[in-house]
């Protein structure tokens, strides 16, 4: 049984946070009383769910998985019917006093035969955890029978954040899953890479893969996206793996280039500039003149048509002002793409980003006016947005009634956001959505009327 | 049952009593809610409550972490208390539990007392409601927090915020003690006030999720706790209700208690919607106040008879399954039933003998249990039923919870005779949709 979370979680030598002292490596504590994020649970459950051939069991009483679940936007082309089902066991009172390892096994074996998933997750939470449950026995014994890796995610909610759920499950993938097959050959393009923290929200990843498809790169794996479980057990045959938007999965990132030898880059996708430097960034990794010109002369050519397509927009929105508030690398990523059009960031949250996200903050602030939002306290927030005459809000959607109630313009950049903002269709869309909410005219008439 | 076989939920229709008892907590004005768990038990229910009411809702959590999940959490409970204090000012704290801090067995009500015992200044009422995850649904959730609030309020034994304060004893306004299920939409409660006003009676709405979470605009802007619904000073006045009405098939174990804290004459009904229904619920309004049914009401009966007859056409060969709480399924079959409507199947997440005879088939489980149902012609069910209306190419009745892909079911209402309109004909449509 797996109670703490494994130390080498904490363990990352590319965060500034790393070797002080243990209280401190405190990514993984929260204020009693306050509102917080989600758990592992729910930080491994986002990384594993979008799968599309795997299903997902949550071991625990009702409320882990009954309270909350078919609430992910992640897309996939033909998934299967089960794979955004929730499977939970629903622990009751006899379950935790004659232990429930023998239901558990009937509900893996019922949902084995019935859906034939090519891979089962199984989530240990807080409960089973303090009872002691073997769930790592009972998936050995079960992948040996069904011959599919049947994987123990060990996600107890108070081990820590969804944040360590994240790099709980990248180590659930590391340890059962990748590396355990070789890709067809029709499968490998000349240059073959791996998306790590790309979910697919709103098929954010079709715009990518497509940006990249143009210039001649396979991405032969994405963690986890639109993905099967085959796809991923060959990922280490990638030459680079591009870690998206996600401090979380450097960690697996990491323990593959140990591995395999695969480098990683860290990336993002969200606007013009910010997809040019990636698509430039990736060629250059992978190091082929032929490729780096034709990414060269794509990326013109996309610029060029894209400004064309924002130019209304950004002739509406040019100086207008955005308090941004999200989390770790879109404290900075966003602010590529909202300057992109002209639009000026006032502030950023911060609260979840590294000194190494601050640095990059500093570095798309030419005036260095943007203030670095450490409280995320929603009081604050519109107290922040009102000094400074914020003409919209982007932020997740627990901050949405905090700034609507307040008759303050509101888009959700996070997961519930309405359609994908990445590469440079993205852009377009982003475009329309922020111009749209400014230019309403409902917020004059409710403000004229409340 | 089916659910034995599989030994699996799948697509769970039930959810947590901890969800349930931070619902009842939300009904009370300046509350919030304090879930003493992993972050992830206030996250999640925070999650789901704000998409299903569109609206801010104050939950927050006591953090647990490895140390406190395994040694013991009284120090992130009280720190909670506090921090929540501290940074709100709240009326109410509501205290839940979750399977992770009752399976470590704390004395969480034992804390919460000393806590109290201890306090010699001004502080919010902290109300305690014990559910552990593992042990019932959200109705019994619920159904635990209304009585840990009635018995904070009435027995005054524990509770030092009532101490000094003298209930009024001064009559004004004839008052009534409303206790709703946790299946009524903040509009249900609203519509049921407005005719307890129209017979003279001051509704004390224990709790009054219409006024808290109906979702209404003012100059207040953003509040950090619930902006209105059933206050301190309602609570007193329970004191001087005349009688009690208990609605609900879940609310049926508590007739009991609710007349033994009270002292109340109390009056139960099943539900209040459909036309027999809301007939004996007025046909009581009229007895104990002395007064005639108002005309409004009259006319929303004639209106229910005919709206009735100009449905029931598109019922007649259909089949409907629902999957539904047990008040919800209890209320909706009425007006079906009335209706005359196939009731093919029913699930929920108990079973309750009452109301067998009206379906085919009733069983509990799982949204699962809908492939079960072969060719029905309307499935009424939340949001999650969506996987298999659109596999099987039913037409889905949004109702219950949660619904999260849609917006506006604040404002619709089941109750009364105009609710049971509101039912038939939005079925009606559905079913007449090819």
């Amino acid at each position: 049984m797996r109670l703490a979370a494994k130390e080498e979680y904490f363990d990352e030598p590319t965060c500034e946070h790393n070797g002080v002292a243990k209280e401190k490596k405190a990514c993984k504590t929260a204020t009693p009383g306050s509102s917080t994020g989600g758990c592992a649970l729910d930080g491994a459950y986002i990384v594993l769910s979008p799968i599309k051939d795997a299903l997902n069991i949550v071991h625990a009483p009702i409320n882990c998985l009954g309270n909350s679940y078919n609430q992910r936007t992640s897309k996939a082309i033909s998934g299967k019917e089960y794979y955004m089902y929730g499977f939970t066991t629903a622990m009751n009172e006899n379950d935790l006093i004659f232990g429930s390892e023998d239901k558990l096994k009937h509900g893996i074996t019922y949902v084995y035969n019935r859906f034939k998933p090519q891979g089962i997750f199984v989530y240990n939470t807080c409960v089973p955890a303090l009872t002691g449950e073997d769930i790592e026995g009972v998936s050995k014994e079960l992948t040996a029978k069904f011959k599919i890796p049947i994987v123990p995610v060990f996600s107890q909610g108070f081990s820590g954040n969804k944040n360590l759920g994240n790099k709980i499950a990248g180590d659930a993938l590391f340890t059962h899953i990748i590396g355990k097959k070789e890709p067809v050959i029709d499968l490998l393009g000349d240059f073959n890479i791996n998306l790590i923290g790309e979910y697919n929200i709103k098929g954010e990843l079709f715009l990518i893969k497509k940006a990249l498809k143009t210039i001649g790169i396979n991405v032969l794996s994405t963690i986890t996206g639109d993905s099967t479980i085959e796809e991923i057990m060959y990922s280490h045959k990638s030459e680079l793996n591009v870690v998206i938007c996600s401090k979380a999965l450097v960690y697996l990132a990491r323990k593959m280039k140990e591995k395999f030898g695969i480098p990683y880059i860290e990336e993002s996708f969200f606007g013009m500039t910010s997809t040019n430097r990636a698509v430039i960034d990736i060629v250059n990794s992978i190091g082929n003149m032929k490729l780096i010109r034709k990414a060269k002369d794509y990326i013109k050519i996309m610029t060029k048509n894209t400004e064309e397509k924002i130019y209304g927009y950004k002739k509406f929105l040019t100086g207008r002002k955005v308090l941004l508030f999200t989390g770790g690398v879109k404290s900075w990523s966003l602010i590529s793409a909202l300057n992109d059009l002209g639009l000026r960031v006032i502030a950023t949250g911060v609260k979840k980003s590294t000194d190494e996200d601050k640095l990059r903050i500093k570095e798309f602030d030419e005036n260095g006016n943007i203030i670095m939002l450490d409280n995320g306290n929603p009081v604050n927030l519109i107290k922040i947005a009102k000094e400074n005459e914020a003409d919209i809000i982007l932020a997740g959607g627990r901050n949405q009634y905090t700034a609507i109630k307040s008759l303050i313009p509101f888009l959700d950049v996070n997961q519930e956001r309405l359609e994908p903002y990445t590469a440079y269709e993205g852009i377009e869309f982003l475009a329309k959505r922020i111009y749209s909410e400014i230019k309403n005219p409902l917020f004059k008439l409710l403000k004229e009327s409340i | 049952m089916a659910n034995l076989i599989k030994n699996i939920e799948i697509n769970p229709l039930k959810t947590s009593p901890s969800l349930g008892a931070a619902v009842f907590f939300l009904g009370l004005k300046n509350a919030v809610v304090l879930m003493h768990g992993a972050v992830g038990c206030a996250s999640f229910d925070k999650v789901t409550l704000t998409k299903h009411f569109r609206e801010n809702i104050p939950i927050v959590t006591t953090a647990l972490n490895e140390s406190g999940a395994i040694l013991g959490g009284s120090n992130f409970l009280i720190s909670g208390i506090k921090n929540v204090y501290e940074k709100m000012k709240p009326d109410f704290i509501g205290v839940v539990s979750s399977g992770l801090t009752e399976t470590s067995g704390e004395d969480i009500a034992g804390f919460i007392k000393d806590f109290k015992d201890r306090l010699d200044i001004p502080f919010a009422n902290l109300i305690y409601a014990g559910t552990p995850d593992y042990k019932g649904g959200f109705e019994e959730g619920y159904i635990a927090a209304m009585l840990s609030l009635l018995t904070e309020t009435l027995k005054n034994e524990t509770g030092k915020s009532f101490k000094n304060q003298k209930p009024d004893k001064i009559k004004r306004q004839t008052s009534v003690n409303v206790f709703c299920p946790s299946s009524f939409t903040p509009q249900d409660f609203l519509e049921l006030r407005e005719a307890l006003d129209y017979f003279g009676l001051k509704p004390i709405i224990i709790p009054d999720l219409g006024l808290s979470l109906d979702g209404h605009l003012d100059k207040r802007g953003y509040l950090q706790t619930t902006p209105d619904g059933l206050g301190v000073k309602d609570l007193l006045d329970i004191y001087n209700g005349e009688f009690n009405l208990i609605i609900g098939l879940s609310l049926k174990v508590t007739v009991k208690n609710i007349e033994e804290l009270t002292g109340l004459r109390t009056y139960y009904f099943p539900n209040i919607c459909g036309l027999k229904n809301s007939d004996k619920f007025f046909n009581l309004l009229s007895k104990t106040t002395g007064k005639k049914i108002p005309e409004k009401y009259k006319r929303q009966r004639s209106q229910l008879m005919d709206a009735y007859l100009d449905a029931h056409f598109y019922f007649s060969g259909k089949e409907i399954a629902l999957a539904l709480g047990i008040d919800l399924l209890d209320s909706f079959s009425s007006v079906y039933s009335e209706i005359g409507a196939n009731l093919k199947l029913g699930i929920s997440t108990k079973i309750i003998d009452d109301i067998k005879y009206r379906f085919i088939n009733l069983c509990e489980g799982d949204l699962d249990m809908l492939n079960t149902c072969g060719n029905v012609d309307m499935i009424v069910s939340n949001s999650n039923a969506k996987f298999y209306a659109e596999s099987l190419g039913i037409p889905l009745l949004k109702a219950g919870f949660p619904i999260i892909d849609e917006v506006g079911h604040n404002f619709k209402h089941y109750i009364l005779y105009r609710g049971a309109v509101n039912l038939a004909v939005e079925s009606a449509n559905l079913l007449n949709k090819e």
